[in-house]
């Protein structure tokens, strides 16, 4: 068997893409499904109007697709890019590129299909204001995406950058790390910003005149619903940057996966957590706009207690990588 | 590299305390959450008794974080005691 | 990139220890002061019953920050600590925005600024709870639901000031590194400036907001 470098980054880089294609399929494929299954229920409730539901279907589907397409983009660079560095630290970073797309589109997907099955519904219910809702959607979906577009910048980084000065112990687990803690960060964000996009479109349907009042809940509700997986972020680029010395003991590179995947696991609750206060929040706006700025202080305040584990999760990481 | 026990019992250790914070965070952000969507919930019906309703979201959130603030202080007792 | 993180430090030693410095967030607070210091000064010097820009303005914020702090507190408590929580939210919304001009960063980057101010609230929210509950009552309520958990409720209490101090922090020093980052990436086209509209104006703000709003809720916990 030969063991040379260039064999573990040639497998690396295809079990990287495997993971990044199959975990990054999972999000896309729900979501869809739940926009289909909603556009059914939709086209059942007032059949005239199959058309106009079927094309909201389609756009909503193609916007949830679009974090496994970032999926595909990486794992198929993955497969063809050849490494003008082949290090053992580009193997490991090849994984966590994989781990990081891979995880990270699984949010969105499922995120972004909430407002597309929703609009659908809401179509069959208030066809005259497609249009109003199509915007809404398409809003809503976008912001969902940011999580998806986070873990993409993170995982081409972990492609394109040459880590190969660096030394091998503990570079190769801050890339590993780096990857996992965008990732699974991201899946909550994605998620979350879906709730409060979904809550979002289903009220413009009931309630048009309130689009307004909606529309900026919401965006508010999913920005801050993204600060988790902008923590995961800030450690990814902490431990892609910081130059780690050079170390033979197996606790330094312990303790930076471990930091990863604590700001990564830390992230997944609290973002979903949020998702739902803004759900709460956006829901009742439509329906008693008069009280849109006491829920929208509400919902920050309970966005805020709510995120207060995603931050332990990144101190205990900040002191993991800078303490100990 | 020789890899001894001190060394896997520390490195243990970090990934302990990783693991313990990152999969303690999951519940109490999620019960938070739903938490917080209920109050807005509530105001929305009523939005006269939104100090009242505040405050008791808070108290309750206060309880449903501490599970996570045990996980901080394992977390933290694994980093800088054990 | 090579700067990335990097901080400028003035290292002072005395006497066998090391007082550090940090220049640059130093002289953006002192600048962030003296704008507001500006601001106060333009805003209340023509005052009168046919307001300037200045006056609308400023009366816009003082009044909207009041009522939030009426509602979170009672009348008479307003009074006292709604001068605090406005000077608080214009120090930190100035502090997240100055970022966006060249050469200007945000003092908030720095973790000692959000960490200083967390523990002032931290310190303000308890005097006003011993202030107003007594002390045995004060103290009775660690001792929930039974005394031996109070260790863990001071821990709950200490682990606010983390929380709202690093979810600062964390936001505004991520926006910057994004920035960063993603204007390299693209040779500083087209995405910086949405970049920066979002991360600078959209998010400082709103955490500004948040900062504000949970020291207000802080001192209100306590006072009731």
């Amino acid at each position: 068997m030969i063991n040379d470098v260039q064999t573990w980054v040639s497998v690396a880089a295809y079990t990287g893409a495997g993971l990044a294609m199959g975990l990054g399929a999972i999000g896309a494929a729900i979501g869809e499904g739940y926009t289909a299954a909603q556009a059914n229920f939709a086209v059942s409730r007032n059949t005239k109007l199959s058309g106009d539901v079927f094309k909201s279907m389609l756009v909503g589907q193609a916007i949830a697709e679009s974090a496994s397409i970032f999926a595909l983009v990486i794992a198929v660079l993955m497969l063809f890019y050849k490494m003008p560095d082949a290090t053992m630290i580009k193997a490991a970073s090849l994984l966590g590129a994989g781990f990081c797309m891979g995880f990270g589109a699984i949010g969105s997907g499922i995120g972004s299909g909430l407002p597309g099955g929703q609009a659908c519904i809401g179509l069959a219910r208030q066809p005259s204001i497609g249009n109003r809702l199509t915007t809404n959607m398409l809003i809503g979906s976008a912001v969902c995406q940011t999580p998806a577009i986070f873990s993409m910048v993170v995982a081409l980084m972990l492609i394109f950058i040459d880590f190969s000065k660096a030394p091998l112990f503990p570079t190769w687990a801050a890339v590993i790390g780096a990857g996992l803690s965008t990732g699974l960060a991201a899946i909550g964000s994605g998620m979350g910003g879906g709730f409060a996009a979904g809550a979002s479109c289903e009220g413009v349907a009931r309630q048009p005149e309130t689009a307004g009042p909606v529309t900026t809940t919401m965006l508010v509700g999913q920005a801050v619903a993204q600060t988790p997986s902008i923590f995961g972020l800030l450690i990814s680029f902490v431990l892609m940057f910081k130059a780690f010395p050079e170390s033979t003991t197996f606790a330094a590179s312990a303790g930076l996966l471990a930091a990863g995947i604590s700001t990564g696991f830390g992230g997944i609750g609290p973002g979903v957590g949020n998702g739902m206060a803004a759900e709460g929040a956006v829901r009742w706006v439509a329906r008693s706009v008069e009280n849109a700025g006491g829920l929208m202080r509400i919902m920050l305040v309970g966005q805020a207690v709510s995120q207060s584990t995603a931050i332990y999760a990144m101190v205990v990481s900040l002191c993991l990588i800078f303490v100990v | 590299m020789a890899i001894e026990g001190a060394d896997i019992v520390k490195a243990a250790a970090f990934l302990g305390a990783g693991l313990a914070m990152g999969l303690g965070a999951i519940g109490p952000g999620v019960g938070e959450g739903m938490a917080a969507a209920k109050t807005c919930e509530a105001i929305g019906k009523n939005p006269k008794e939104a100090g009242l309703l505040t405050r008791t979201m808070l108290v309750g959130q206060a309880v449903s974080e501490s599970t996570g603030i045990y996980s901080l202080v394992v977390a933290l007792l694994l980093l800088f005691v054990v | 990139m090579g700067d990335l993180g990097r901080i400028h430090q003035l290292i002072i030693p005395v006497m066998g220890h090391n007082i550090t410095l940090n220049l640059e967030a130093i002289v953006m607070t002192w600048i962030v002061i003296a704008l507001l210091i500006l601001f106060g000064y333009y805003s209340s010097k023509n005052r009168g019953m046919r307001p300037g820009t200045a006056q609308i303005f400023g009366e816009m914020i003082v009044t909207k920050l009041y009522g939030l702090t009426e509602d979170a507190l009672d009348k008479e408590k307003a009074k006292k600590y709604a001068p605090l929580i406005t000077a608080l939210f214009m120090f930190l919304l100035l502090c997240n925005w100055i970022g966006m001009f060249p050469h200007m960063h945000e003092p908030t980057k720095d973790l000692n600024t959000p960490l200083s101010l967390g523990i002032m609230g931290f310190f303000i929210a308890h005097y006003a709870g011993i202030r107003s509950k007594g002390i045995k009552k004060y103290l009775k309520e660690y001792c929930e639901p039974i005394f031996i958990m109070a260790p863990l409720n001071i821990i709950g209490e200490m682990s606010k000031i983390v929380s709202i101090s690093f979810r600062l922090f964390g936001n505004i020093m991520g926006g910057s590194i994004i920035i960063l980052v993603v204007s390299y990436l693209v040779y500083s086209l087209v995405l910086p400036p949405l970049l920066i509209a979002f991360f600078g104006i959209f998010v400082g703000a709103i955490q500004a907001f948040v900062f504000t709003m949970l020291t207000v809720v802080y001192i209100s916990v306590q006072v009731k």
